[in-house]
């Protein structure tokens, strides 16, 4: 387990860390998660005991760390830059650590590495470049190197600093995978940084959203995506549409509550509060469905149907990203390429937007 | 118009290669073959060149026993006064010679707080005359190649297990290798090179203190120019070699890819 208590860390007058706060359970994949610059590789660089914080604990399996220096704390870090050994090949990058924590014993005992090395090399399916020179490798290959290389030593815990930014799509996705597999096999405690929410979603048992020097909020993806405490994680996570409302019913029998932006009212499952609440509501752009239509709305019980007109009409990855004028709010909504085809949707369209109950998030 | 730019531009520089050119052929015309071989053969040259040898490789030695760490501290460590300290370390390099060989003089002369150390005068004043001179270059050589590897290599290493001084052993030092086996050239040219500071400290005594540089001096003044012209023509060699020998550092420096694919 990483437990970190009230880390502060400024360079100079550049506060980056304030009382951050987290712990990663043991074998969990923890994945941090926040935009370029908000301190993430401080982060881990205070954990592996590179960056020295101002303040606060770090406790491994319970015991306090601050004073372990780096090479006794049994912590692997992988980097963005991979940061291979250039003057050693790649057995000898892999074994490097084998070497260095075991200067008397093994290192007089001839192939005494071989089998860990081996071992190492043949998780991330490195057989067979032993003699290659590091440098000479593709980014994938080397970022598997430098895998192998902190996992040789059998760390108690694996930290990870964004190790697929720098590779292209089809090698990211694929390593991305394989990572998760390894993790999962060797039930490794990770901490793994991302700036990517597709990495995240992906990878995380929990996420943390970091933001202003500390943790915003944590938890499974599930939540933090679908139903985050923070407006700014919603934000952050791809929440379009939020809304500022008040709760008008409460149903506990339906388990439906009825919240009016002023503009439009909405149905959402229960929310344990009470009649005049001032509440956000948050609906993401792809649980939206829509529809051509001029017809007016009727609330269905459960549902909610809300008529609008298109403002506008782009790309949106592989999506198509529809922005919607509902009786003067702004909605996004997701649909496919095919789908915005099929509808013939166009600028100024009178368009019937349809989500369930469950798809509206209420931040209290 | 940029054609006869380009006219101009050539001649400038014409003339400049053609005044190197001419100093060189002048030098090297100065003595016949037979001159140069009967010069090289006499005892006093002789020990002037084994003099210089000898005093030059102990200062590169002394260098890199003081430069490196010098070097290593300046290039990764935090501290207050490190531009003091930075600055110090290039002073001698931008020194006259005769300054610093003043200093010393001053410093273990009769009145000097170094004066009960039998220095001037000596072989040891010499190698602490060229040290004085020469070794910034090591340091300023091997600061730039500490300064450039990569910190994160340096961080993986300690997260691999590795402390402090296995790290600067198995990472640091051999990724600095290049830049600091060109200072030891640079220092090594400048120690053989170096005049004023020695000829201060420890004076011109044939056999004793004469070294290469304070030979040609001495043998010029009183009229030997063929005495001269010989040291001056193994300097010349040395001198190309050690130009060749850097420029070839410098060249497998830049690669970066360390060196040859390792131990394969
Ligand atoms: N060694 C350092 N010295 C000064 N500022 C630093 C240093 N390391 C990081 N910073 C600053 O701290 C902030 C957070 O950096 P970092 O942790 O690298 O962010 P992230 O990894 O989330 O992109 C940035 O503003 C960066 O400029
Ligand atoms: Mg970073």
């Amino acid at each position: 387990m990483i437990q970190l208590d009230g880390i502060c860390k400024s360079f100079g007058e550049n506060k980056v860390l304030s009382s951050l706060d987290l712990s990663a359970k043991k074998g969990e994949m923890f994945v941090l998660l926040g935009s370029s610059g908000c301190g993430k590789t401080t982060t881990l660089s205070v954990i592996a005991g590179l960056t020295k914080e101002d303040k606060g604990d770090i406790y491994i399996d319970g015991s306090r760390i601050n004073d372990t220096p780096p090479h006794k704390r049994g912590i692997g870090f992988v980097f963005q830059k991979y940061a291979l050994f250039p003057h050693l090949n790649v057995y000898e990058n892999v074994e490097f650590g084998l070497k260095a924590g075991n200067k008397r014993g093994n290192q007089s005992k001839r192939g005494g590495n071989r089998t860990e090395v081996k071992r190492a090399m043949e998780l991330v399916g490195l057989d067979g470049f032993e003699k290659r020179n590091p440098m000479k490798l593709s980014g994938g290959e080397q970022q598997r190197v430098a895998l192998a290389r902190a996992l040789a030593t059998e760390p108690e815990c694996i930290l990870m600093d964004e190790p697929l930014s720098n590779l292209d799509a089809v090698v990211r996705e694929r390593l991305r995978h394989e990572i998760a597999q390894l993790q999962r096999d060797i039930g490794l405690t990770s901490i793994y940084v991302t700036h990517d929410q597709v990495e995240a979603m992906a990878l995380g048992d929990r996420i943390a959203v970091l933001n202003n020097g500390r943790v915003e909020e944590a938890g499974t993806p599930e939540k933090i995506f679908y139903k985050p405490e923070k407006e700014f994680v919603a934000r952050f996570t791809g929440m379009k549409n939020i809304f500022k409302g008040k709760i008008t019913a409460i149903d506990e029998d339906n388990g439906v509550a009825q919240i009016s932006t002023g503009n439009f009212d909405l149905t959402t499952v229960f929310v344990p509060s009470s009649v005049g609440t001032r509440v956000k509501a948050c609906v993401r752009p792809e649980e939206i469905i829509l529809a051509k239509s001029d017809r007016n709305t009727s609330a269905r019980s459960a549902r909610n149907e809300i008529a609008g007109r298109i403002i506008r009409i782009f790309p949106n990855g592989p999506l198509m990203r529809v922005l919607v004028d509902v009786k003067g709010d702004e909605m996004s909504v997701d649909i496919t390429r095919l789908a915005a085809r099929d509808l013939g949707l166009g600028e100024g369209d009178r368009v019937l937007l349809t989500f369930k109950a469950t798809s509206v998030h209420v931040i209290l | 118009m940029s054609s006869s730019f380009r006219i101009s531009l050539s001649l400038i520089a014409g003339v400049f290669f053609g005044f190197i050119t001419l100093m060189i052929t002048c030098l090297l015309t100065a003595t016949s073959f037979t001159e140069f071989a009967g010069e090289i053969r006499s005892p006093e040259i002789i020990s002037a060149i084994l003099l210089s040898l000898q005093t030059s490789i102990v200062v590169v030695l002394l260098a890199l026993l003081f430069g490196i760490p010098a070097a290593y501290i300046l290039a990764t460590k935090q501290f207050k006064g490190k531009n003091i300290l930075d600055t110090l370390v290039d002073l001698p390099i931008v020194l006259p010679p005769l300054v610093c060989g003043l200093a010393i003089l001053i410093a273990f002369g009769g009145e000097g707080i170094l004066s009960r150390f039998d220095v001037l005068f000596t072989v040891k004043g010499i190698i602490i005359a060229q040290l004085f001179v020469a070794s910034p270059f090591l340091i300023r050589a091997a600061k730039t190649a500490f300064e450039s590897v990569d910190p994160d290599v340096v961080d993986a290493a300690r997260t691999l297990g590795a402390s402090e001084f296995y790290t600067f052993r198995k990472v640091s030092l051999p990724l600095a290798k290049n830049g600091i086996a060109s200072g030891v050239v640079m220092t090594w040219a400048r120690a053989l090179g170096e005049f004023g500071a020695t000829a201060m400290v420890a004076g011109c005594i044939p056999y004793r203190t004469e070294t290469m540089t304070v030979g040609i001096y001495m043998h010029a003044m009183s009229g030997n120019t063929s005495a001269s012209v010989a040291l001056s023509m193994i300097l010349i060699v040395i001198a190309f070699t050690t130009l060749i020998l850097f420029k070839y550092l410098g060249n497998i420096g830049d690669g970066n890819t360390g060196t040859q694919g390792a131990a394969a």
